[in-house]
């Protein structure tokens, strides 16, 4: 129940904030952020409740919805789910505050973000596959208007190239979640989407293959995985910058979580099979979107390739198929989503006080804002895994996974890291060292006390979760052993 | 007589409707084509009905009712055509082209 | 002895008349023989008045129809059948036409001008459903002929009734083709006869199991049975009707005919081919099939390259005729396929209605064109529409999502449904084709909202004259809406409902 009040509650605010009277905008940003904040606040609570050390589900609620088709309303919270639950919830109140000086149909955006959120949360918990599919796919319509209704010069074009790319890989999976049904009908007689139901139902090898291979078209274009990449950039340099923010910070772990919560647990033997072929893409992901991102001149769609070159590290991560690697990969979708969020703030905020985002528009910031430079300073050492930050735990442990599974990658991976911080660095070097240039940055404004309030957050958590992984790691641990122990389960 | 003779008439029959229809221009010649295509139906249920010997007359009784509804077709494609030619003063479908065809 | 002098000998069984099993029909009889008095006699009738009257005509048919509901047998020796097919498309076709009613009342002129459809069009609308729920029941190819035929008759009046050029070329083209495909489902029906010794579709049933009939005509005759249908189904390539059609006539005529023909057709479509041909599955599917997929990709490809909404609407409709073939194609193994295809033709029914209803509202806007083709429903119309009339564009972006098959909303379902029995009947190739071709139509529908949301307005808002008045398009735009949502978000009571029709009596 809770967790369904957590589910819901933005869908709720959306409605409300769509109720607010036209002549009263300003107040729709109230209602808003009181939605996500309740929304927090029921997560926080659901963390609380959470039994560390229990690998399955917790918090669960379970009712009908279609008997006639065996779709049923399924949701529950394991270690894996919980972070990424509270981080969408952490990052839509800073996405909500972030738009508070809007002006162009602050209602409309509000409401698209608050059910953007729903439907994202939905993906995490779902414990029913079509319930998950259905999710999945309500994520485009809120995240097709943001980017197209409210986004840059090229908002159509990126919208329709999101919208279509996603929504032919989301249909193969529902191919693959009928085909899986159908199966398991076939088998067992009863008609069901339990997610643990069709986990331990036993599929044939062969099968497996190509059902992973569907399930693979939804997850790699959503995450995505390197050579299905080519509609993020568009999507993230045109939305606005409060969408990039959910949209590189918890949409873009949606496709990962698939992989890690319903490809590998249903499909093993397609795993494995696999398993080459996505560390290779992995690797030749972080490497390539790295190197395109140091030529990058746009520092929005620089942070945008170099989201998905991070996000390779998951993937390897995972698809290392032992313990550190999955709790590696769980770990750092919660630090890529802190710190990714964190440098599109940034962005956000200097292309509203100079209207542009061009990297050599800028430089020796560090004079007239530097309170805005120590902020991206840690969150940029967060960004390429300094010690003590939370990047570098789990960019430590899914490298530490992959060397464990095969040395290779992991020491191609390696060079990624390295060439993260090199063009990471020598974007903030240009921007905010060197000579004050430009007339028009002398007078900048440093941050207001909004913008502390959205950015303090996210700092304190980079440090705090960088000096004490702990308690995230150790919820973390028995559901990503689970995951170990499906995976490597023997085939029947 | 062999149930074969009626049966390639009535394709002939047919056939020479539906070249009617797709090789005439002028809409009233398109109406008497379909026209002949519906009797080359009418010729064939007869035929089966006196091969078949069927005692509920079913193939003549439904030859009634194509003759029937054919001259109800008639009237409301003549009534269409004749609409046309007085806003259009042609009965060209080649000419009737406002909409794609 | 010749034949016809013994049948004179021996008396002929005469059917008993079974008046409750036709009583819907009556109703509809009825009514609109009344409104055609009324037309004839009353000329000053309003068109409130007479929107009433077929109103209440549609809700005695409906009250008939769920007397009826428990119902199962086959009436007038066979002619006539009462099962799930029949009743779930009575339902259907009499919301579909209450719906219809709405539009039709709303017409499409603003205050002080004159009406564009006569009053003629409400008892022709009765008609045009009297044949259709007669098609939806009818187990004779007798009777399927026969309401074809009253319904046919009935919209290529509905279509070009009206003072505008366009729509009475619309007719004379539906009027051409639709005769022309009648012929050749006559001529199927011949042969079939021919070669079975029955038109009834019991008999038929049986006889092709029979290996003594004669199986090159029999199979000469479904292929033309199949022709004649896939023409009114409008599936590719016997489509070429269509767009021109929906472009020309009136919109509310038009929404008539994309959702109430579709209905009607597909139901006979699966009982003759479901049912009585059943046994003969395994020469007719390829054939479906291979017209379900170029009926799904061609009616996609052709939407998206579309300027006007009315036009690209006439395609979409062609590419879910293509879903629906793959629900006819799995039935005859699979009873899935008959309710995934009666549940879609449900959904399909609103939603199409609902877009159709915008076109509508958005038509009134604006000075009236002067050219012929007379309706404003190019895209150039919707720009910018969400800023304009934000309650429109939302319930353009519902049912516009909902073709598409976004979840929640009822096509979703509908698709899913059809995709699972074609994966049942192991026709997967076919439901990857269908994926396929879902992608390429989110395209055109996403262009719409495109369209309506993400362009500003031309022009001088300030020039746009307003709707006027439009409670009954208001009321009959809200249902549609209000279905689509909450079929999507509940859709479990009408999956049963249409479970129930999954057997059927011939």
């Amino acid at each position: 129940m809770l967790l369904t009040a957590t589910l819901f509650a933005p869908l709720a605010g959306a409605l409300l904030v769509a109720l607010v009277p036209a002549a009263r905008q300003e107040s729709a940003r109230l209602v808003a952020l009181a939605a996500s904040l309740v929304t927090l606040g029921l997560a926080v609570v659901l963390a609380a409740r959470f039994q560390t050390g229990d690998a399955g589900f917790q918090l669960g609620m379970t009712a009908e919805w279609v008997p006639a088709f065996g779709v049923s309303y399924r949701v529950g919270v394991d270690g894996v789910s919980l972070p990424l639950v509270l981080l969408t919830a952490v990052l839509t109140p800073l996405a909500i505050a972030g738009s508070w000086r809007m002006a162009d149909r602050p209602r409309t955006y509000l409401a698209l973000l608050l059910v953007l959120e729903t439907a994202m949360l939905g993906v995490f918990v779902s414990l029913d596959l079509f319930l998950f599919y259905v999710f999945w796919e309500a994520v485009l319509v809120p995240a097709y208007f943001l980017i197209g209704s409210f986004g840059g010069e090229r908002r159509v074009y990126a919208a329709v190239k999101f919208f279509v790319y996603t929504l032919l890989g989301g249909l193969l999976m529902l191919v693959g979640i009928i085909a899986l049904f159908w199966l398991h009908q076939q088998a067992t007689g009863t008609p069901t989407f339990d997610y643990e139901a069709l986990v331990d139902f036993q599929k044939a090898p062969s099968t497996q293959r190509w059902l992973f291979a569907a399930f693979f078209a939804a997850f790699a274009i959503k995450t995505p995985v390197w050579p299905f990449h080519t509609w993020l950039p568009d999507a993230y340099t045109e939305a606005p910058t409060t969408t990039t923010v959910l949209l590189a910070g918890v949409m873009s772990k949606l496709g990962v979580y698939g992989f890690l919560r319903f490809a590998l647990p249903l499909f093993p033997d397609g795993a494995r099979w696999a398993q080459p072929v996505l560390l290779t893409l992995a690797v030749v992901g972080i490497l390539y979107c790295a190197l395109v991102a140091t030529m990058q001149r746009d520092f929005k769609t620089l942070v945008a390739y170099s989201s998905v070159s991070h996000l390779g590290f998951i993937v390897l991560g995972i698809f290392a198929f032992n313990l550190q690697g999955l709790q590696g990969g769980v770990f750092y979708m919660v630090a890529h989503g802190l710190v990714i969020g964190g440098l599109f703030f940034i962005t956000g905020m200097l292309e509203e006080r100079r209207g542009t985002r061009r990297i050599e528009e800028f430089g020796g910031l560090q004079q007239v804002v530097p309170r805005m430079g120590g902020v991206m300073l840690v969150i940029t050492l967060g960004s390429v895994a300094l010690p003590g930050l939370v990047g570098f735990v789990g960019e430590f442990l899914t490298l530490l996974g992959a060397f464990l599974e095969n040395r290779v990658y992991a020491v191609l991976a390696t060079v990624g890291v390295i060439l993260g911080a090199v063009y990471l660095l020598w974007a903030y070097q240009r921007m905010w060292h060197g000579p004050l240039e430009r007339e028009e940055n002398r007078s900048l404004p440093d941050l207001t006390r909004r913008e502390w309030a959205i950015l303090a957050p996210l700092v304190a958590a980079i440090i705090v979760l960088g000096l004490f992984p702990r308690p995230v790691l150790d919820r973390v641990e028995p559901s990503a052993q689970r995951v170990v122990e499906q995976t490597q389960a023997p085939s029947p | 007589m062999p149930l074969m003779y009626p049966l390639v008439f009535a394709a002939f029959l047919f056939s020479a409707g539906v070249y009617g229809v797709l090789a005439r221009r002028n809409a009233v010649m398109v109406l008497m084509s379909i026209e002949l295509m519906l009797n080359a139906v009418n010729v064939n249920l007869v035929a089966f009905n006196a091969y078949l010997r069927d005692e509920l007359v079913s193939g003549q009784v439904f030859a009634l009712f194509v003759i029937a509804v054919a001259a109800a077709e008639v009237g409301i494609g003549l009534a269409i055509v004749l609409l046309i030619f007085r806003n259009r003063e042609t009965v060209n479908i080649d000419e009737v082209d406002l909409l794609r065809w | 002895m010749h034949p016809l002098a013994q049948a004179t000998t021996q008396p002929l069984p005469l059917p008993e008349v079974d008046w409750r099993a036709i009583a819907p029909e009556l109703a509809l009889a009825v009514a609109g023989v009344v409104l055609l008095l009324v037309v004839a006699f009353w000329p000053r009738a309003g068109r409130g008045v007479l929107a009433g009257l077929t109103l209440a005509g549609l809700a005695a048919a409906a009250a008939l129809t769920v007397w009826n509901w428990d119902l199962e047998r086959v009436a007038f020796e066979g002619a006539v059948s009462l099962d799930g097919i029949t009743r779930y498309a009575r339902a259907v076709l009499l919301a579909v036409g209450a719906l219809a009613t709405l539009m039709v009342a709303q017409g499409d002129s603003r205050e002080g001008e004159p009406d564009d459809s006569p009053p003629e069009v409400f008892p022709l609308l009765l008609f045009a459903l009297l044949g259709m729920v007669l098609l939806a029941a009818a187990s004779d190819l007798l009777v399927v002929f026969i309401a074809l035929e009253i319904l046919s008759l009935s919209l290529y009046v509905m279509a070009g009734e009206t003072r505008r050029l366009a729509a009475q070329e619309a007719a004379m083209k539906y009027f051409l083709l639709g005769a022309f495909s009648s012929a050749f489902l006559l001529y199927g029906i011949a042969l079939c006869y021919g070669a079975t010794g029955s038109t009834n579709l019991l008999e038929i049933a049986d006889a092709t199991g029979d290996p003594t009939a004669d199986g090159t005509l029999l199979l000469a005759g479904v292929g033309l049975l199949a022709v004649g249908f896939l023409f009114k189904v409008s599936a590719v390539p016997f489509h070429m009707w269509t767009p021109d059609v929906y472009q020309g006539t009136p919109t509310p005529v038009a929404a008539f005919m994309a959702a109430a023909t579709k209905v009607a057709g597909f139901a006979v479509f699966l009982r003759v081919f479901a049912g009585a041909l059943g046994g003969l599955v395994v020469s007719w599917r390829p054939v479906i099939a291979g017209a379900a997929v170029l009926t799904m990709l061609v009616g996609a490809a052709l939407a998206v390259v579309q300027t006007d909404l009315k036009r690209m609407l006439a395609y979409s409709s062609i590419s879910h005729a293509g879903y629906l073939l793959v629900g006819v194609a799995a039935a005859a193994t699979v009873p899935a396929g008959v309710s995934a295809s009666m549940f879609y033709l449900l959904t399909y029914a609103f939603m199409v209605m609902g877009a159709f209803m915008v076109v509508q509202y958005v038509s009134r806007l604006g000075p009236p064109d002067d050219d012929a083709i007379g309706e404003r429903s190019s895209l150039e119309d919707y720009r910018g529409l969400a800023r304009r009339h934000p309650w429109a564009a939302g319930l353009l972006a519902v049912f516009m999502l909902a073709l598409t098959g976004i979840p929640p909303l009822s096509g979703f379902w509908a698709k899913y449904y059809v995709f699972l029995a074609g994966i049942e009947a192991g026709l997967t190739w076919l439901v990857v084709v269908a994926v396929i071709s879902s992608v390429i139509s989110a395209f055109f529908y996403l262009r719409v909202l495109v369209v309506a949301y993400l362009q500003e307005p031309v022009g001088d808002p300030g020039a746009e004259t307003a709707p006027g008045r439009t409670p009954a398009l208001g009321v009959a735009l809200g249902l549609a809406g209000l279905l689509t949502v909450a079929i999507g978000l509940a859709p479990e009571a009408l999956i049963a409902a249409a479970r129930s029709a999954e057997r059927i009596l011939g």
